[in-house]
């Protein structure tokens, strides 16, 4: 209980965020709940059930191309558009997730970065569908353009992908997901349908990835291949370990903390993405729990201390 | 028919040197469980030093070469003990950390030796007639020859020494091995040093012909990984063949078929063998 109302009380204070931010202040607000969206599907599927998928990226590239290339060369609205993103994104999700499932570990994560790498080369090469490296222009989701409608947009969309991924969490597939990345040997005997769980993380995971990447690309009205590029991949992941991966709050503290830090960073230009990685490295290295789990120790700490 | 043996020659000559670097990730897979993604920062690493050592402090290029392969080598240990080791054990952390560690360097590049592609002096100049069919560049055939060299020099390694014994051993049965006396966390680090300094070796040999920037690094580790999954996890001999098959794969590829889809054939490969024969070529079939 008092866990939904924390929820609630972060998401009032969110949604009033745009009375007062800038134009520049509120840009970086929604690509931190793009991130945050990313980050925390991503942990669903790695954190979760232990499959460190390399394709994250670009299942958001496959709802952003998706929905942009109908709405520029067939004329759909993207209201539409978008949905038939998700969907081709949950599909592929079937099919990779179906075509890992004789892998575990590190065979996996080649397959899905195999899979990420393809993709990446057909869009930046088919230059006559998505105009390559120069990039697609999109129209945005719906009506004139504006950051206001766009910052509450992704804010529903975050805070019900959220919601949605709690209710995940505590239900038997949660346990089911937690279960198959412990040891699923032992899974697979207690009656869970290993195959399945595995195969409905992927589905899940790739579907919300590509709203988050639909919703991305019809904000900024262009779309590259940088979506889909390991670069955002890397973000995802960092953001992931940082603020602790297999927890539920931790990617969203993580992907906040990020985008915060990038804006303040942003003045060294391209070694901004360097003090990420030694943050990343730094966190991966002495704190594996993220910031959530050095929270936790210290809390635990003190309530030892205390008694 | 010069056309056609000229890319089959450009293959077996790229091939070699994927199986070199391909060799070290082998290595360090069938010794630790570890896939190394930052290998290829470490080649491009070792083209920056080489560079380094002959031109700005004037060795000699051949001796630049070598003192560069030794200080991957010595990087190698030290990555092992700072970030592989808290993760043994865990093989998706180990992934993580890598991967991690490969943006770092690879924007650490960009910050300390720039955008700009550097290269080291060529050893040798001109090129040869070969078979009267067609003219090759003499550093690429030496480039060749170096690899080659490495390559048969690996092998004996594995295959005569105690330490060779060791990494076979290991690989076969970890427990085992520790039952009988092997020290593995010695291993691990020994081998994870010697693998890097295979990638440091390609890096040196491959440099001279391209020049390094600080992400052609990625490209050399997902083909590692294309080569290594084909020829079968941790097999020495699968990676040679499997180097070989895709040098040649991507060179005809790319004459014959489509020159901007060149790289997407190594991931193609990479699928469709890990969905139908996921030991890959010569692997043994535990996967």
């Amino acid at each position: 209980m008092q866990y939904w109302i924390a929820a609630i009380v972060a998401l009032g204070c969110f949604a009033t965020l745009p009375f007062f931010l800038g134009q520049y202040w509120l840009h970086a607000a929604i690509m931190g709940l793009f991130y945050v969206m990313m980050a925390s599907s991503w942990n669903l599927l790695a954190g979760y059930t232990g499959q460190v998928s390399f394709a994250h990226a670009a299942f958001a590239g496959i709802g952003a191309y998706t929905s942009g290339i109908l709405a520029v060369k067939a004329g759909i609205p993207p209201l539409i558009g978008l949905p038939l993103g998700v969907a081709l994104a949950a599909l592929l999700g079937f099919a990779l997730g179906s075509l890992c499932i004789r892998m575990g570990g590190i065979y996996l994560s080649l397959t899905t970065l195999a899979f990420s790498e393809i993709l990446r080369i057909v869009v930046t090469n088919e230059y006559e569908i998505t105009r390559g490296t120069m990039g697609l222009k999109i129209p945005p989701l719906f009506g004139e353009y504006s950051k206001t409608v766009s910052f509450y947009v992704l804010l529903i969309a975050a805070a019900l992908m959220l919601w949605a991924i709690r209710r995940i969490l505590d239900s038997d597939l949660g346990t089911s997901f937690r279960a198959v990345q412990n040891d699923e040997t032992a899974a697979s005997s207690l009656g869970i349908p290993v195959v399945r769980v595995r195969i409905i993380a992927f589905v899940i995971a790739g579907a919300m990835a590509g709203l988050a990447g639909s919703l991305y690309g019809h904000y900024l009205m262009l779309i590259t291949p940088h979506v889909l590029s390991l670069d955002l991949m890397f973000l995802v992941l960092a953001m992931t370990v940082i603020g602790g991966m297999g927890t539920f709050v931790g990617p969203i503290i993580g992907a906040l903390f990020l985008e915060v830090l990038s804006e303040y960073i942003r003045v060294y230009g391209e070694f901004h993405i360097l003090i990420f990685g030694l943050v990343a490295l730094a966190a991966a290295r002495f704190a594996p729990e993220g910031l959530v789990g050095l929270w936790r120790g210290y809390f635990a700490r003190k309530v030892r201390s205390g008694q | 028919m010069s056309d056609f043996s000229l890319y089959l020659t450009n293959g077996l000559v790229m091939g070699i040197i994927y199986a070199l670097f391909a060799l070290g990730v082998a290595l360090i897979v069938g010794i630790m469980n570890v896939i190394n993604f930052a290998h290829g920062e470490l080649y491009v690493l070792a083209g920056y030093f080489s560079a380094l050592f002959a031109t700005a402090l004037g060795f000699h290029p051949a001796l630049a070469m070598a003192m560069s392969t030794v200080v991957i080598f010595v990087v190698g240990l030290l990555i092992e003990r700072v970030f592989i080791r808290p993760t043994y054990g865990n093989d998706m952390y180990s992934l993580i950390v890598t991967f991690i560690l490969s943006i770092v360097l690879q924007n650490a590049y960009l910050l300390i030796f720039g955008p700009y592609p550097r290269k080291p002096p060529n050893l040798v100049t001109g090129a040869t007639n070969v078979f009267s069919l067609f003219m090759y560049g003499n550093q690429r055939l030496l480039g060749f020859g170096l690899a080659l060299v490495v390559i048969v020099a690996f092998f004996i390694l594995i295959k005569y020494t105690w330490f060779g014994r060791v990494v076979r051993a290991v690989s076969l049965d970890r427990d085992m091995a520790a039952l009988v006396g092997v020290n593995p966390e010695r291993v691990n680090l020994i081998s994870f040093g010697l693998g890097c300094a295979l990638a440091g070796a390609a890096g040196v040999i491959l440099t001279p012909i391209f020049p390094v920037t600080p992400t052609v690094g990625v490209g050399v580790s997902l083909t590692a990984f294309v080569v290594v999954v084909l020829g079968g996890m941790g097999s020495f001999a699968g990676c040679v063949v499997g180097g070989l098959v895709l040098g040649v794969v991507e060179n005809l590829g790319a004459a014959y078929l489509s020159s901007a889809y060149k790289q997407l054939f190594g991931f193609v490969i990479l699928i469709l063998v890990l969905f139908f024969r996921p030991a890959g070529l010569f692997g043994r079939q535990r996967v």
